[in-house]
């Protein structure tokens, strides 16, 4: 099996205490990121402490920067990156707790603003069955519902890093992602909580989230179809008056 | 969030794809443009001496030492405006094909750029 030498260069933190610690090691094709990881904390360095849950991209759990990139660490293979010298990083834009764990509980606060779930005038019961919905219908929102909630959008969101009111590319893509929904009623009001200066309109169209997305769920273009469907609505409130 | 961080993300080039490059030199040009707006009110507030303080100080600037700064500035404005057109389209959800987009209108802001800079130098130098 091929294998060769890595060093990881590991950003650790705590309290107030700040360093990057070294760890050199022999990797074997195959290996990801997060197989190092668990490589340093079993052989090398117990104490190192790092999110990860699925380990196959799809709890959204360990996400990080690796080599100035936020990746999954668990989708990204050693012997695809460019250096053997590996640079991994918490992720930005979020408040960290040790090490490459990150605090997401601002994300999360951000995400729960929109109302990301569907919005009923009158909630069927459960006796009257399911909404039925076509496969047309799905395709509408099937790509934002991909979303796991890795944050990788929100820590390589310029905006995001700058202004802390800025709702974010995650939630703004969730938010969306129900608006295209046939089954919810709540476009309005939904509209009205992303439409202003710390939503849709805050975002410059870097269009990095959607690069770095695992899911290809491009909240990029979410953003700006929100922006559409809010002019619209504005276009509409001017003459109705 | 910190200083250090917001720089990095609004100007870093590390880690960043092709639309990030072009988010940066979008900031940076509209520095550089900015920074000439106010340059050229400073020159157009020389009209208040008159007409031949005005010409004086532009025979000045029309000269081949000013000329790369001129080509450069030419650049600054096609890029600036060219992306800017793209970030319109794709702000009013317009198109899917925004990096297409932008490979187009590159294109199209180079030969420009280089026609325009042809006639600056036919000016300027010849």
């Amino acid at each position: 099996m091929e294998e060769k030498n890595v060093v990881f260069v590991v950003k650790r933190f705590y309290n107030d205490s700040e360093e990057e610690r070294r760890y050199e090691f022999t990797a074997s094709r195959g290996m990801t990121v997060l197989d190092g990881l668990y490589y340093i904390k079993d052989h090398l360095d117990a104490t190192l402490a790092f999110r990860a849950s699925c380990r196959m991209g799809i709890c959204g759990s360990c996400g990080m920067i690796i080599n100035g990139r936020p990746m999954l660490a668990c989708s990204t293979q050693i012997f695809d990156l460019d250096s053997d010298i590996i640079t991994v990083e918490p992720l930005k834009n979020m408040d960290g707790i040790k090490d490459l764990v990150a605090d997401f509980n601002e994300f999360f606060e951000k995400h729960k603003k929109v109302k990301p779930y569907l919005i009923r005038k009158v909630e069927k019961s459960v006796e009257e069955g399911e909404y039925i919905q076509t496969p047309d219908q799905l395709k509408e929102y099937r790509q934002y519902a991909l979303c796991i909630k890795c944050g990788l959008c929100y820590s390589v969101c310029a905006i995001a890093g700058s202004n802390n009111e800025y709702l974010g590319p995650a939630s703004l893509a969730s938010a969306y992602r129900f608006m295209k929904d046939n089954r919810d009623e709540g476009g309005e009001e939904r509209l009205l909580l992303v439409d202003g200066h710390d939503g849709c309109w805050r975002c410059h169209f870097m269009a990095e989230c959607s690069e770095v997305c695992p899911k290809e769920v491009d909240p990029a273009k979410a953003i700006q179809m929100i922006k559409r469907k809010a002019f619209i609505a504005a276009f509409k409130r001017l003459f109705r008056r | 969030m910190s200083l250090k961080n917001a720089i990095g993300l609004w100007f870093g080039l590390r880690g960043k794809s092709f639309t990030g490059y072009a988010f940066v030199l979008h900031r940076l040009t509209g520095i550089v443009l900015t920074i000439y707006l106010f340059l050229h009110l400073a020159f157009l507030t020389s009209l208040t001496q008159g007409e031949e303080a005005y010409t004086a100080l532009i025979r000045k600037t029309v000269t081949p030492t000013f000329l790369p700064f001129d080509i450069l500035l030419v650049g600054a404005t096609i890029y600036h405006g060219l992306n800017g057109l793209r970030l319109v389209i794709a702000e009013f959800g317009l198109t899917r094909y925004h990096k297409e987009l932008l490979w187009v209108l590159g294109l199209i802001g180079l030969i420009l750029w280089i026609y325009v800079s042809y006639l600056l130098y036919k000016i300027v130098v010849v």
